[in-house]
């Protein structure tokens, strides 16, 4: 039962749902850099009870609520007893700035979690292929954690990760631990030559062909900025991929997360309750520019 | 049927009652600029059955424009957070509703209540309210609620709905369990069918005194909502619409079906802060566009045509369990551009027929 849906049982009990305006208070027990601008933080409830009931499916993302400055939605780690709860953001705006501002012991407000999640059931025994562009690694790591727990259930595991320079990669720690398990595949680029840099050099969709990805009973994860993400369908398409195997969680604007504020709409859909987990079929179909 | 024959000041006693244990909100007319505003009433004279539709739909009480959600205070020497539910439930009556406010707030209770998540907010302001209707005698100015079957009388939805008679008289309806029991708590005057007939025909001729483009063809609106949903609106057609689009925001504003919102955290002193949610409208340009200035939704035709896409396809319909439009024309009134609801929907027609 995820957290939503204790909420929802909630509503349906009392008629009244706590998660619109009532933040769940969490510590910050750690805050780590990741990368210029990139820090990463490590959380606890402060209601034990909470914590416990606590689930998330991959893929999800709560509000986090920057005390005085304001809330913004952030992907999660997978479940909280595979990882630690935590989450990793670049500071770009207002209340993302104010979050950087924070040192360990400050309190942040979490609703949620909200959203579709990753769509695991309906892909056991493919091949996964993972294509991330700069901070676009961070959604999908919850997922990349799920897969190696679950490794049995999936054929091979390419990731395909491009950064703008050797600085702003994340997760080296993490990547290094993941190429540890069998059949997990990985290619790293930077956008521009460096010094002491002897991988690869250009733009993540080159490493599509570099790769030799598999296209027969593969999925693709992407996600990254805009025109990452066009070129990297474009070649994925280009080389005989369905449209319903290439997966992708979208960002909006949100201020709810429950559907009612409406400004992560897309067409038809909202991001916040429909997904923001969508196949690239469906991201053609909502009517919708990227 | 609870039908009951009641004179123009058993009604006024009525409201008079209801003022001593609920908050009572209804129609009453400005006495300087004639402006009528459906509000708290001060005086129970100030109630005004005959007041033309309220310049602001009814969603006002329900759905401020500015309201508080959260107040808290964070005390970042210690690290600590104290927060408070600053919104109270209180009983209220909505007497007098116009039968086209009354349907803006059954598509704002199927929004905020009957989707995936309940709003707490707006159900605490919505939880004990009694909604009265009030019949429409004769349409406005830019009435159009025929073609959307909102009015000009109400038919589902209301607790108690009240039609003046040509005697002066009123009918009234308590229909919900709510509207029963206080009809069977005092001693009215049963009606008839005679009435009722009498009804039918305040109800026929205030529906004559429509213009006649509303009144002869009630497929209006749904044809345009047939050409929305199937996508066959030329893109000239929506950059048409954007470029008489002011961007002011006043149609969504001023609709009773609009539910968009913002919400911000504001400091209001030291660690104090409050965190506000305000109305919003789809049609301004930050509505989208997220930290690091990525906008999804820069060009204003393409606003535009999502805030008719949201009253009039097929797909937010279902949401709705009817068109986003009620059919009560304040945004064709406050427009200053000529994109009001009723006008989009005659260019999208003329463009279907030519």
């Amino acid at each position: 039962m995820t957290h939503a849906n204790h909420h929802r049982e909630n509503c349906s009990k009392t008629g009244i749902c706590p998660v619109v305006a009532f933040p769940e208070v969490v510590n910050i027990d750690e805050i780590a850099d990741e990368a210029p601008e990139v820090k990463t933080f490590y959380m606890s409830f402060l209601n034990k009870d909470v914590e416990r009931e606590f689930r998330i499916k991959s893929g999800q993302f709560i509000m986090c609520t920057v005390f005085g400055a304001g809330e913004f939605a952030v992907s999660l780690p997978p479940s909280p007893e595979n990882d630690r709860f935590h989450i990793t953001v670049r500071a770009v705006g207002k209340v993302t700035h104010a979050l950087h501002a924070l040192r360990q012991g400050d309190k942040l407000g979490v609703r949620g979690p909200f959203g579709n999640g990753f769509p695991f059931d309906d892909i056991k025994g493919k091949n996964i292929i993972y294509v991330a562009g700069g901070i676009g690694l961070i959604p999908l790591r919850s997922s990349i954690v799920h897969a190696l727990q679950h490794r049995q259930d999936f054929g091979r595991i390419i990731l395909l990760y491009g950064a703008r320079s050797s600085a702003d990669l994340l997760y080296q720690a993490d990547i290094r631990k993941w190429k540890q398990n069998e059949g997990f595949e990985t290619f790293i680029t930077i956008d521009r030559p460096e010094s002491g840099w002897d991988g690869e050099i250009g733009y993540v969709n080159q490493l599509i062909a570099k790769a030799d990805v598999p296209v027969e009973n593969t999925v693709a994860f992407v996600c990254g900025p805009p025109i990452m993400f066009n070129n990297v369908i474009a070649d994925l398409l280009g080389r005989g991929m369905s449209e319903d195997d290439i997966i992708s969680t979208l960002e909006r604007q949100m201020k709810c997360g429950i559907g009612k504020c409406q400004h992560c709409a897309i067409g038809r859909t909202l991001v916040c309750t429909d997904g923001p987990v969508y196949t690239y079929h469906q991201i053609k179909t909502l009517g919708e520019v990227i | 049927m609870s039908l009951y024959l009641l004179t123009a000041d058993e009604i006024a006693a009525l409201a008079r009652e209801f003022r001593t244990t609920h908050d009572v909100y209804g129609p009453q007319s400005h006495p300087q600029t004639g402006q009528v505003f459906f509000d708290l009433l001060a005086e129970p004279e100030d109630l005004d059955l005959d007041a033309a539709i309220p310049s602001m739909p009814v969603k006002e009480i329900l759905f401020p424009q500015m309201e508080r959600i959260l107040t808290y205070s964070y005390d970042s020497d210690t690290q600590s957070v104290r927060m408070e539910k600053p919104y109270t439930e209180k009983p209220k009556v909505l007497f007098g509703l116009r039968p086209c406010d009354l349907a803006g707030i059954m598509c704002t209770d199927r929004f905020f209540l009957g989707q995936e998540f309940v709003d707490d907010v707006y159900l605490v302001h919505r939880r004990q309210s009694i909604l009265i209707t009030n019949t429409c005698r004769q349409p406005w100015d830019q009435c159009f609620c025929v073609c959307l079957h909102t009015g000009p009388a109400a038919d589902e939805g209301y607790d108690i709905d009240l039609t003046k008679l040509d005697d002066g008289n009123y009918l009234v309806h308590a229909r919900s369990t709510k509207g029963r029991e206080i009809a069977s708590a005092h001693a009215w005057k049963p009606a008839d069918q005679s009435h009722l007939a009498a009804k039918a025909a305040v109800v026929d001729r205030s529906v004559s005194l429509f213009p006649d483009l509303a009144k002869d063809n009630k497929a209006w609106v749904s044809r345009a909502m047939n050409r929305i949903t199937t996508g066959f609106v030329k893109h000239e057609i929506w950059e048409y619409i954007g470029q008489q689009c002011l961007e002011c925001g006043a149609c969504s504003f001023v609709c009773p079906s609009c539910s968009c919102f913002n919400i911000e955290d504001k400091t209001i002193c030291d660690s104090d802060c409050e965190r506000v949610r305000t109305r919003d409208s789809c049609s301004f340009e930050g509505y989208s566009r997220m930290a690091g200035d990525h906008n999804p939704r820069a060009p204003v035709e393409d606003r535009r045509n999502k805030r008719f896409f949201c009253k009039l396809s097929y797909s937010q319909s279902k949401k709705y369990l009817r068109p986003g439009c009620v059919g009560c024309g304040r945004c064709q009134w406050v427009c200053p551009g000529d994109i009001g609801l009723p006008n989009v929907v005659q260019y999208l027609r003329r463009e279907t027929t030519e």
